[in-house]
């Protein structure tokens, strides 16, 4: 019998193909409800990613110019909802920048303790959520547990475990409790054995290993070129890190070390992310030991700060202060200035315009996430599906900062 | 057999299918249950055991009471006659008795005592013997339990021939009345009046979501094939159920043939014969009744060719479900199958060469004669596994579900019935699939020195220690072992999938072709080397090996007994709880007399 195609050549007889597209979220498992990647594929090959931004959008800037600057603090808790402490901090840096003060030691270190276990808590989550998206179950819930420890401190402290709403310009919203300092140091190691437990399980893993080493490379240019920061520019050795940088709230008298990766892969990120635990942990020693017991914490300035409840019953002063701060707002200085602080996933800058009025006219937020997540199109592309979830997890994009 | 079958014949075959299935049905739903139970248990939360019937007071009590009651009946009334046949039997069948019930004594005795030391010491004491008995830590119950079993043995050979009859019923009197005792404690005093939870540790929550997923309404793409769709999840369902069937649960059942005809009769289903010789068989005036669905000559063969059908309902659900995750679920899991299949079938030829059949019975047999198959193929045992994984689509090899890839693969598309039935296939595969390691490598219904007709410890042909047990205990120890080990094995196995992450699709393939297939090619040349060097070994390489298969005999057991005796002491050892820090809720939670008490009943 003679064949079908004998004129036909073997271009023409050719199926026409077309790149699939994927839709991979907003709802799916590993895109935690906040972003979504559309996907061309060949095969299992991602050809082409296109990252979709802004589920989360709540307008947060917006939100800003409609109250006091006190009443932006429950919004900052909001932005990285894994370390809300390192948002409020961040925040009432940027105002106090803007009105020249300086809280007293006392408040720094506090700050800085309260800070270093939010963000020991954010990479906790971090790492833990990229070992679940992978399979493995039992690290996530380690560090869960570690997590949890943490969070009865700040409930102790700040009486709330996710949002905190605990900073204050000028200072906090109360001192340390008078077990804190004992409760941390009995914490601390406790959360360092878990996350150890947790990291020997996946590190010794070949399974792990072979899903995260080389996976999702970002080169040092690159990465500069896009504007990343924290641990995501870290892995990829770029040693910036605004505590040792530029440092504020009194970082510079404490010891420590910026861990920094070779290659800017999915390990180096989860490694950084785990050695970043230890500093933290080792920044909080010296700050325990550096915490005054006793002192003020918030700047000695009724223009700033709220007077004790007892003399704004009892005292016309007190009544007056009080009133104006929570009526008219803190009057910040007419002018503009831009804050920047290291806060879990990176540099958490503020730029803040004032008109001289309580309320601030603009603020507008420079999210470390945004600027990460522009990156993961580059990184899952070439990649497999596969590869999407370690790439994802390790930039550690939190919806709530990133969309504003 | 020699006879013709006979509706007795079907009625057996129908139990022990009911038996069968039903084990595997059940042991799914409880691995669903451990699956989930799992997570719980290292997040120190409640977990899926929220599903509860209250009885009330009476009942529970009538159903504690009433089984002792009917147990301690069944163990004395038919043994306190005096047994027939010559005195030489009679003298042994005598010392079977004092023995078992001297054992079983003990075995109730510390249990109770075990139970009630640890729940009074949990939830207070009821009466002041709750209180004595508590003041022992639980744990000791269990050692002196231990060491009175051990004891029991020797003490009962030295009963003189002359009062054995006496001793016999003594101690059948003795384990009725410890069971009687037990039930009845627990009936009267340890059941607390009002309404009474019964969540069976949480398995009822399995039943209520299966309920619930019964109920669920059945939602169907409108681009699906609508044929299709409905077919996929039947197919699925069906190799696990199939297959077990070739899997023995336990030897050959002997019943004396009362008629003499040769055949099964349900006249003869009441005698069970007292006991058996040591090859297992049955012998002249015996019918059999071998303890398996179906005895294929092409066990191992009809294994493999039906466990493989059930990647066609994955690949059928991917398709039909019209859904691009569920296509590429579909996909996954079959290249994932062609893959592995090949690995897990040349895993399995070492093990064929060294048993030298393909018969489930015969499998089974060889590693009762000589040693389990985890100790002459280990290396087989490892590929086997790793690729038995993959073939029950479990991490870390679970690439077609893909939770957190593909969403769920290709059943994403499928609710209701319908998805249960994915969901109940796939964990019925998976119990299968435990089960079939035990029969390949664990020694089946095997149990260490346990023979059909008793224990014999013996090292090289010389006998350190021989012990005649009845054809019915022989038979009732060597099923709970072939289901213990499933369920052993099924939770190592939920083990493995909590802890392990997933590999990459490439990375899987790579593993199966690069790595399993060429090293399971290997293992079959050693093996076939190994064993043609063994068989032309002369007489002392023979009496080598049977010492070699008697010592891993010895290992098995005494790893076995260790381990049990770790576990349990693990089990009771006293927990540490309480919080590391008291926050403020835990401390008003304390100031307002806690939450423990109403957290689960109310």
């Amino acid at each position: 019998m003679e064949p079908l195609d004998l004129e036909l050549d073997d271009g023409e007889i050719e199926l026409p193909t077309e790149p699939m597209r994927l839709n991979l979220g907003p709802s799916h498992p590993a895109m935690h409800g906040t972003v979504r990647i559309v996907v061309e594929l060949s095969g299992e090959t991602v050809t082409k990613a296109d990252v979709q931004v802004g589920f989360l959008h709540r307008g947060f800037e917006k939100m800003c110019e409609r109250g006091t600057f006190t009443q932006c603090f429950p919004y900052v808790d909001r932005l990285n909802y894994a370390s809300p402490l390192l948002n409020n901090v961040g925040f009432a840096l940027a105002v106090e920048k803007m009105l020249g003060v300086t809280v007293p030691v006392r408040c720094q270190y506090y700050r800085i303790i309260l800070g270093e276990l939010a963000r020991i808590c954010d990479h906790m989550v971090c790492s833990g959520a990229m070992c679940m998206e992978l399979g493995a179950f039992t690290p996530f819930l380690y560090l869960c547990k570690a997590r949890e420890m943490i969070w009865d401190i700040f409930e102790e402290e700040t009486g709330a475990r996710v949002t905190h709403s605990f900073g204050r310009v000028g200072g906090m919203a109360a001192p340390p409790t008078s077990d804190f300092k004992q409760a941390v140091r009995a914490t601390l190691p406790a959360v360092l054995a878990l996350v150890d437990d947790a990291e020997k399980l996946v590190v010794t893993n070949r399974i792990f290993l072979d899903r995260v080493d080389g996976v999702g490379i970002m080169s040092a240019a690159e990465a500069k070129a896009l504007g990343w920061t924290g641990v995501c520019l870290r892995s990829t050795g770029v040693a910036y890190d605004v505590r040792k940088s530029h440092p504020y709230s009194g970082y510079d008298t404490v010891e420590f070390d910026v861990p920094v990766g070779s290659r800017g892969d999915c390990y180096d990120r989860f490694m950084c992310r785990s050695e970043e635990v230890r500093q933290s942990v080792r920044i909080i020693g010296q700050a325990l030991a550096l915490l005054p017991d006793d002192g003020p914490v918030n700047v000695d300035d009724p223009r700033i700060v709220l007077p004790p409840k007892d003399e704004v019953y009892s005292t016309i002063e007190g009544t007056i202060q009080h009133f104006k701060i929570v009526m008219e707002g803190i009057k910040v200085p007419a002018g503009e200035c831009y804050s920047y602080t290291e806060a879990g996933n990176g540099e958490l800058g503020f730029y803040i315009v004032s008109d001289g009025s309580g309320t601030p006219w603009r603020v507008r937020i420079r999210p470390p996430c945004f600027a990460n997540t522009s990156g993961l199109a580059k990184l899952v592309t070439g990649a497999m599906i596969p590869d999407i979830v370690p790439c994802f997890g390790s930039i550690n994009m939190i919806g709530g900062e990133c969309d504003h | 057999m020699t006879g013709s079958f006979t509706w007795a014949d079907l009625v057996v075959a129908l139990l022990k299918i009911i038996v069968v299935i039903g084990f595997l049905i059940t042991l799914a739903a409880v691995a669903t249950w451990g699956d989930r139970r799992q997570s719980a248990m290292v997040q120190d939360r409640i977990g899926p055991q929220r599903a509860v019937v209250w009885l009330p007071s009476l009942l529970a009590r009538v159903l504690l009471g009433l089984p002792a009651v009917a147990v301690a009946g069944l163990i004395i009334v038919p043994l306190m006659g005096a047994p027939g046949g010559p005195p030489a039997q009679q003298l042994q069948v005598l010392f079977q008795r004092t023995l078992t019930g001297i054992e079983l004594a003990i075995l109730v005795g510390w249990f109770t005592l075990l139970v009630l030391a640890a729940t009074t010491r949990a939830s207070g004491e009821g009466n002041a013997f709750d209180g004595a008995v508590a003041r022992l830590d639980p744990r000791s119950y269990f050692y002196i339990g231990l060491a009175l079993h051990l004891v029991a043995i020797p003490l009962v050979q030295i009963i003189p021939p002359s009062i054995a009859p006496h001793a016999a019923r003594a101690a059948v009197v003795l384990a009725g009345v410890a069971v009687l005792a037990s039930g009845l404690y627990a009936a009267i005093f340890r059941v607390p009046s009002g309404k009474v939870p019964l969540r069976l540790a949480g398995l009822l929550h399995a039943m209520a979501d299966g309920v619930k997923l019964a109920w669920k309404e059945d939602l169907r793409p409108k681009t699906a094939d609508k044929l299709l769709f409905a077919l996929a999840p039947l197919i699925s369902m069906f190799p696990a159920l199939v297959t077990i069937g070739v899997l023995p649960f336990g030897g050959n059942l002997c019943f004396i043939d009362r008629a003499h005809n040769g055949a099964l009769d349900f006249g003869d289903l009441t005698a069970i014969a007292a006991n058996v010789e040591r090859s297992g068989m049955c012998g002249k005036g015996y019918v059999s009744v071998p303890l398996q669905i179906a005895d294929l000559n092409i066990g191992l063969l009809y294994v493999f060719a039906i466990a493989g059908t059930g990647v066609v309902g994955a690949a059928i659900a991917g398709w039909a479900s019209d859904n691009k995750f569920a296509l590429l679920g579909a996909l996954r899991a079959s290249s994932q199958m062609v893959s592995y299949e090949v690995a897990m079938g040349l895993s399995i030829v070492g093990l064929v060469v060294v048993y030298g059949t393909l018969q489930m019975s015969g499998v089974v047999g060889w590693q009762g004669d000589n040693a389990w198959g985890i100790f002459v193929q280990p290396f087989g045992f490892l590929l086997f596994f790793a690729a038995l994984i993959a073939e029950t689509k479990r991490v870390p090899f679970d690439q077609p579900e893909g939770e957190s890839e593909i969403v769920a693969g290709y059943f994403i598309e499928y609710s209701g019935m319908r998805f249960t039935m994915f969901y109940l296939g796939e964990y019925a595969e998976f119990a299968f699939s435990s089960a079939l390691l035990v029969t390949l490598f664990f020694g089946g219904f095997n149990l260490p020195f346990l023979h059909p007709d008793g224990i014999d410890v013996s090292f090289g042909g010389t006998s350190l220690l021989k012990l005649q047990l009845s054809h019915f205990t022989v038979t009732l120890l060597q099923v709970v072992a072939f289901f213990g080990k499933t369920v052993l094995v099924t939770w190592l196995q939920i083990f493995v999938r909590w802890t392990l992450p997933r590999f990459r699709y490439d990375q899987l393939m790579k593993l199966g072709w690069t790595k399993l297939l060429p090293l399971a090619l290997a293992n079959i040349v050693v093996t076939a080397v190994v064993v043609l060097a063994l068989r032309e070994g002369g007489a002392t390489v023979k009496s080598a090996l049977r010492w070699a298969a008697d010592l891993t005999q010895a290992v098995v057991a005494v790893g076995g007994v260790a381990a049990a005796v770790a576990f349990i002491a693990w089990l009771l050892e006293p927990q540490k709880t309480g919080q590391f820090i008291h926050s403020t809720a835990a401390r008003f939670a304390t100031a307002q007399g806690g939450v423990k008490p109403q957290k689960l009943g109310a």
